[in-house]
């Protein structure tokens, strides 16, 4: 019965007697049949996944980052830690916000370059969205129901592939809170003046 | 009076005749209305002037678009609209001189209706020319021509006001038309040719001004319109503003032509607008008692009308003073002795006027509007150029209304008719 | 009176002098028609055109585009496909207010430069409430602002639409697929249907739109994005021009947050439905009967 709401929605809506609404109705015909989904969904795998930053900065002034396989590997090179004689260090600029968590929660203690899920089973870093999971299984229903998180494509996947975005896109591991960003594109009406009902301390300016 | 037979006659007569003597009468109609006194060229070259500036105002919107005027997506309609709402009540309320004249056989209304049916013509063109110039691609007028374009009747309540109003218009013409005919022949008119056409047009006055506010009143999401006693509204004080601006035309008639006007006939009138003045307040009253009792998100036009809202207030000045105006007119139409003040109750008619065009016009478009459906509060007062646009538009009705009095006096008094040649034969 | 020649001839300049005023007065009209063709103003209404008629027009749009404007563009008339309902969801809860989506359809759909167009208003709110009055589209601060939510508001393609009802010209109408579509080249420009939209989606043309040509996005429809002629409605078409080619509104793919679930409700497997089924949706102003194809929910 609930599966049935937006359907019963759209036929009440009949009572509107609109011209336009009747051809509507018209070609309303069965749904797209599932196996005829021709297109993937792929989820974006972020550069940013299995690498640290360094100290370093490139050009453009972003931190360089070094995958954990550098130091963690077979053939460890640590040229890239702070502090050679002491590379812990290079971890201690990890700024951790992440509830009560602390590295080896998710970090693999035996093997470095790999995470771990809560009942100690390793993990590639790049399936970090199930480990992700585990604790925030309602982002991630809502995620795979396609309610959370962003995307870019088509809707219809008979039509064309769909990308959607890895959590780490939007929440960085160790400090997953989405940040406050600037707002972009003020309403610029004709004649539109500010007025900021709620925030009378708030300074009005004009948008450009 | 007349037997089947020779009315029978009268009327073959009348279409072979017709033929030689309608031209002669458009004819001499035209030299009457470029004819008359200093006073009257002056007049005319000052309304001819105030409507070209108009013109010429227009033309430059219709170029540069409506981004001309100070309407915005937020208030997307102002001046036009409302003025246009108060011409189509100018237009029914022209129906209070029909009603005595024809319902109740008053004697001394029977020549003078014809100002108010001439009132009737010149405003139903007014309220259409706003309409013009408030839609943004008059090039594409004809798509609302009915079976040329797509005419979305009767769902859409603009369709009815486009086949009520140029109805209300022919109707007018027509009996104006055909009464200044026949007193051109020297004819008695066939009442058969235009009672009915004067009852249909009491019904059409009700209707034009009830079309129009349901065209406001349907609207859901503008709970300021949202109110069932708006077409009561609406009517009312159309019956207040036809009636005053009569009185007043029929002194001017009074005094600057041979047309002779009793006294009775304004007594009667201001015998109406001591009712419908009144029963207006009381509606307005209702209508401002319902809001702000009930308060809500749902006063908050009205709160913006009357007092202001976040800190706008462009209109609280001008809402007081209709309200002044109103009361104030009530009150004279009730205690003044129109036999000895006369010029009182002018005063007070030239009030009631203004207020109601400040109560339909800006004050009951714009509160729709403000704030806006997502609560926004953006001002609006018309500018320069929609102020131009509207006093030609006022200009080229007065034009009317005078050229059609010109006429209208003409043929009564008698300077103007049908020429001996083509009298013959005639009673 | 006293000297009926010399009156007829006084009459005769007056009328002369008079005609060349109103010739003067409606002088600046020559520039105005010089934008209008024959073909433009006989054009028949969308739902009257033959096929032939079609690319005849959409010939021309492309052509006036360039000569306007000076891009090269490519407009179609992308039609609905059967069995699909469109309908649009948004999460307010994950919503931060940053307006990307509104920039993103100023540059999808061609609006205006100068005045900032968007179909979409985002609403800045107070928690605990979702009174609009209560609400600002202005704020110019770091979002998400503590104790507000933000509520994206654009068009809501309802199914009992006031807009489509109170146009006098059938300019504006519901297609097949759900969606409110303007045939810019029928509207007349009354503006009734801004008066009768309860969400302030549709918005006028005050003045022609300015874009630069190389900001003119190229792909464009009929009945969607294609640069609107001045004194005409416009309003948000759910980007009819992709939706109906299977990707999904600009909007969405600019949201950063994922607020937004687009798709086919006829379809029961689409994310729009899994949405309306498990989240507790609502519409705005659901009083007024308008019945959208817009739903807002929170997260639990």
């Amino acid at each position: 019965m609930k599966r049935l709401l937006p359907l019963l929605l759209l036929l009440t809506s009949a009572i509107g007697c609109e011209r336009g609404f009747v051809d509507s109705r018209r070609e309303f015909g069965p749904a797209v049949p599932e196996d005829a989904r021709a297109h993937p969904v792929e989820i974006h795998s972020p550069t940013t996944l299995g690498v640290a930053d360094t100290p370093l900065l490139d050009a453009k002034g972003r931190p360089i980052g070094v995958a954990c396989e550098t130091c963690h590997g077979p053939t460890p090179d640590l040229s890239w830690a702070a502090e050679p004689d002491r590379p812990e260090a290079f971890h201690e600029a990890v700024d951790l916000r992440h509830g009560e968590l602390t590295c080896n929660h998710c970090h693999d203690a035996e093997d470095r370059t790999k995470l771990h899920l809560a009942d100690g089973t390793p993990l590639e870093v790049k399936d970090a969205m199930t480990l992700c999971a585990q604790c925030h299984g309602v982002q991630y229903r809502d995620y795979t129901h396609g309610s959370h998180g962003g995307m870019n494509g088509h809707w219809d996947l008979n039509r064309g592939p769909r990308d959607r975005n890895h959590c780490v896109d939007c929440h960085a591991p160790h400090t997953p809170a989405y940040g406050q960003v600037l707002p972009v594109h003020p309403p610029r009406d004709r004649y539109l003046e500010v007025v900021e009902h709620d925030a009378p301390d708030h300074s009005a300016k004009e948008a450009h | 009076m007349s037997t089947p037979s020779s009315e029978q006659e009268v009327h073959e007569h009348g279409v072979t005749e017709a033929v030689i003597s309608y031209p002669q009468f458009l004819w001499k109609a035209l030299g009457v209305a470029t004819d008359g006194n200093a006073l009257f060229y002056v007049w005319m070259t000052a309304l001819t002037a105030v409507w070209l500036v108009g013109i010429n105002a227009f033309a430059h919107q219709i170029v540069q678009g409506q981004g001309l005027t100070a309407m915005t997506d937020h208030v997307s309609w102002g001046m036009y609209i409302g003025n246009f709402t108060f011409a189509v009540g100018l237009a029914a309320g022209a129906v209070m001189m029909v009603i005595p004249a024809y319902l109740y056989h008053d004697e001394d209304m029977h020549d003078v209706v014809i100002v108010g049916e001439i009132l009737a013509i010149a405003a139903v063109a007014v309220a259409l020319a706003f309409v013009n110039v408030d839609i943004g691609r008059i090039d594409r007028l004809w798509h609302i021509i009915p079976f040329i374009g797509r005419f979305n009747f009767p769902v859409s309540m603009l369709t009815w006001d486009i086949i009520v109003l140029p109805g209300y218009f022919l109707i007018n013409l027509h009996v104006v038309g055909y009464l200044l005919y026949m007193r051109f022949l020297g004819r008695k008119p066939n009442p058969k040719w235009y009672i009915p056409v004067v009852l249909l047009s009491i019904v059409w006055a009700v209707s034009i001004h009830t079309v129009t506010a349901f065209l406001y009143s349907g609207l859901g999401g503008r709970p300021f319109w949202n109110s069932a006693i708006l077409a009561p509204r609406f009517v009312v004080s159309a019956f207040v503003s036809g009636p005053a601006f009569i009185v007043l035309a029929l002194q001017i008639v009074r005094r600057f032509s041979d047309f002779y006007v009793g006294h009775k006939p304004i007594v009667t009138l201001i015998n109406i607008l001591r009712i419908t003045a009144v029963v207006n307040l009381f509606l307005v009253g209702a209508e401002v008692f319902t809001e702000f009792y009930t308060g809500g998100s749902h006063v908050a036009a009205a709160e913006y009308l009357y007092f202001g809202l976040h800190g706008k207030n462009a209109l609280v000045p001008w809402i007081w003073t209709a309200v002044v105006c109103n009361v104030v007119a009530a009150g004279i139409f009730l205690t003044v002795d129109p036999r000895k003040n006369l010029w009182i109750i002018d005063v007070a008619c030239v009030m009631t006027l203004f207020g109601l065009w400040v109560e339909k016009g800006l004050g009951l478009i714009v509160p729709g509007f403000v704030p806006s459906t997502l609560h926004e509060v953006v001002e609006y007062l018309p500018n320069a150029l929609e102020w131009k646009i509207s006093l030609g538009i006022w200009a080229l009705g007065l034009i009317i209304f005078t050229l059609g009095l010109k006429i209208a006096v003409a043929v009564f008094t008698g300077t103007m008719h049908v020429d001996a040649a083509h009298d013959a034969g005639e009673v | 009176m006293s000297d009926p020649s010399r009156r007829t001839m006084l009459k005769g300049a007056g009328a002369t002098l008079g005609a060349a005023a109103f010739a003067r007065a409606v002088a600046p009209i020559t520039e105005w028609t010089n934008d209008l063709s024959v073909e433009g103003f006989l054009q028949k209404h969308y739902k009257e055109l033959t096929v032939e008629d079609m690319s005849a027009v959409l010939a021309r749009i492309e052509r006036e585009t360039e000569e306007q404007y000076g891009a090269k563009v490519s407009v179609e008339d992308v039609r609905p496909t059967p069995g699909v309902q469109f309908a649009y969801a948004l999460n307010l809860s994950v919503c931060i207010g940053c307006r990307r989506c509104a920039k993103a359809c100023h540059e999808e759909n061609n609006h205006d430069r100068a005045t900032n167009n968007s179909y979409i208003r985002v609403l800045e709110m107070t928690n605990g409430s979702l009174n609009l009055e209560h609400g600002t589209v202005t704020y110019d601060h770091a979002v998400p602002a503590p104790g507000k939510f933000y509520m994206p508001v654009q068009c809501h393609q309802c199914d009992n639409a006031p807009c489509v009802r109170v146009c006098p010209v059938e300019a504006t109408w519901k297609e097949s697929d759900g969606i409110v579509v303007v045939d810019y080249d029928w509207c007349i420009g009354c503006r009734y249907c801004e008066a009768a939209c309860p969400y302030h989606a549709r918005r006028f043309n005050w003045s022609k739109p300015e874009i630069p040509a190389d900001e003119i996005n190229p792909d464009q429809a009929y009945l969607s994005n294609r640069i609107r002629p001045q004194g005409v409605m416009e309003k948000c078409t759910f980007c009819l021009h992709r939706t109906r080619r299977g990707k999904l509104p600009a909007c969405l793919e600019a949201c950063p947050t994922g607020a937004r679930v687009f798709g086919n409700l006829a379809d029961p497997d689409s994310e729009i439905r899994w949405v309306l089924e498990n989240k507790r949706v609502f519409v705005l102003k659901e009083d007024l009967g308008t019945q959208p194809r817009f739903f807002y929910f929170f997260d639990e």
